[in-house]
């Protein structure tokens, strides 16, 4: 029983150092400054967004710390945040999000979400990426409507520790694919798209 | 002791009534939401950098040639800066004979780019650029104003490894004005950098790429803060 309840506590003290071991990043794209943008003009259509795909070379983590070469992670996972931030785009354009009846399917795959920090003197330059590839299918006739690519990039000059610029260029490069996104006349274009053949009710 | 309480009462009233009275964040309709037409002015002047973000991060590129060991690296850089200027000028005389020359600046693609991107959202009716401020019919003609400068472009190392890679980037202001209040309606920075991260070598090596590259970071700045303008108008919506 001692001897359990040793390995036990061994385990638990791994995992807490392992937690430490990394650095923990909460990127998010919040719903409150999400606008209605080019996508709401186009007519409101049922949107099924399916689950993101990884397509990172490495799923792990988002980038590593230099001082310490600790790796450095989101707090959920990637392809999460990814989703929720194109709900929130899309319902906010004035579109239902639904899993069933949808006019459209809307898919995604994250293709690069990392960060660099590149070590200075007294500072050091932080610079996050987000690139996403995002089709549009109608779903009556498995027509691909658009297949768009969007890459948000941002550079902050902070002190070399500082987890607070880390956050920050990750949060705006996530914001700024995401405004591409919303403001893409030709994506906007796809949304509000009559496919010939299909007769309007 | 019961006014005491009854003014307690009272006060916590008042003070939760006044929390509750905050007006909602969204919702509020933008001075610029409903501008169609824009008047694009070049503005300021441009500098090329190497951003290393080393020892002296900010460096420009001639405080740096002068003393480092890589003089002979960097400068096919400069020769690329002035080949660079030289294209936008050779452009320019192509598209209008009459420019001039003097005034093309890399602002002045990164206008074009942002004018572009505005006329083919179908927001705006009329969109033109400048480069000086309007005056005679150009001023009677444009009640908005939108001031554009490129401070800084050039190349910036965004990541560290064996080689170091570098980026073309450019960074941009614009403020949009009424130009007969003054009052700025709109403002936004973009550091605007390109998405290919490549070894110094390949940027002095093949001088037509690296013009590439930093004429396509010009257009997505161009881009970039037509999209912010765009975003932003759908905030009072």
């Amino acid at each position: 029983m001692r001897q359990r309840a040793a390995v036990l506590l061994a385990l638990v003290a791994v995992a807490l150092v392992g937690c430490a071991q990394s650095v923990t990043l909460d990127v998010s794209y919040p719903e409150a400054a999400v606008n209605r943008a080019m996508l709401a003009a186009a007519r409101p259509r049922r949107v099924e967004i399916r689950p993101v795909a990884d397509r990172r070379n490495d799923i792990a983590r988002i980038g590593v710390e230099p001082a310490a070469a600790k790796p450095i992670v989101t707090s959920r996972p990637v392809v999460d945040i990814v989703r929720d931030a194109l709900v929130s785009e899309v319902q906010r354009n004035g579109h239902a999000v639904t899993p069933n009846g949808a006019d459209l399917v809307l898919t995604a795959d994250v293709d690069e979400f990392w960060l660099d920090v590149v070590t200075g003197h007294s500072t050091a330059q932080y610079v996050g990426k987000v690139a996403l590839a995002v089709a549009v299918i109608d779903v009556r006739t498995g027509e691909t409507l658009a297949t768009r690519r969007y890459v948000g990039i941002k550079r902050q000059q902070a002190k070399g520790d500082a987890k607070q610029a880390s956050l920050e260029v990750m949060d705006v490069a996530l914001s700024r694919a995401m405004h591409d996104l919303a403001t893409d006349t030709e994506l906007a274009e796809a949304f509000g798209r009559r496919v010939p053949g299909v007769r309007k009710i | 002791m019961k006014h005491a309480v009854a003014l307690l009462v009272v006060l916590v009233v008042v003070a939760t009534s006044g929390c509750a009275s905050s007006p909602p964040v969204r919702s509020t309709a933008r001075p610029f939401d409903d501008v169609r037409q824009l008047t694009i002015v070049v503005s300021g002047d441009s500098e090329f950098s190497v951003l290393e973000n080393s020892a002296e991060p900010g460096r420009t590129f001639d405080q740096i040639l002068p003393w480092t060991g890589y003089a002979g690296l960097l400068k096919p850089i400069a020769d690329l800066v002035h080949q660079v200027i030289n294209w936008f000028v050779e452009s320019d005389r192509k598209a209008d004979a009459t420019a001039d020359l003097r005034d093309v600046s890399p602002a002045w693609l990164v206008a074009q780019a942002f004018e572009e991107t505005l006329r083919a959202s179908g927001r705006f009716d009329d969109v033109r650029t400048l480069r000086r401020e309007p005056v005679g019919d150009d001023r009677a003609r444009s009640e908005i104003l939108v001031r554009l400068t490129v401070p800084t472009w050039g190349l910036v190392r965004v990541r560290e490894g064996d080689p170091d890679l570098l980026s073309a980037f450019a960074d941009v202001r614009a403020e949009m004005v009424a130009r007969q209040t003054g009052v700025a309606l709109w403002k936004d920075n973009q550091d605007v950098t390109g998405p290919e991260r490549l070894p110094l070598k390949a940027f002095t090596g093949d001088r037509a790429f690296a013009r590439q590259q930093l004429f396509d970071v010009l257009d997505r700045a161009g881009q970039r803060l037509a999209n912010e303008l765009l975003y932003a108008q759908g905030a009072g919506r």
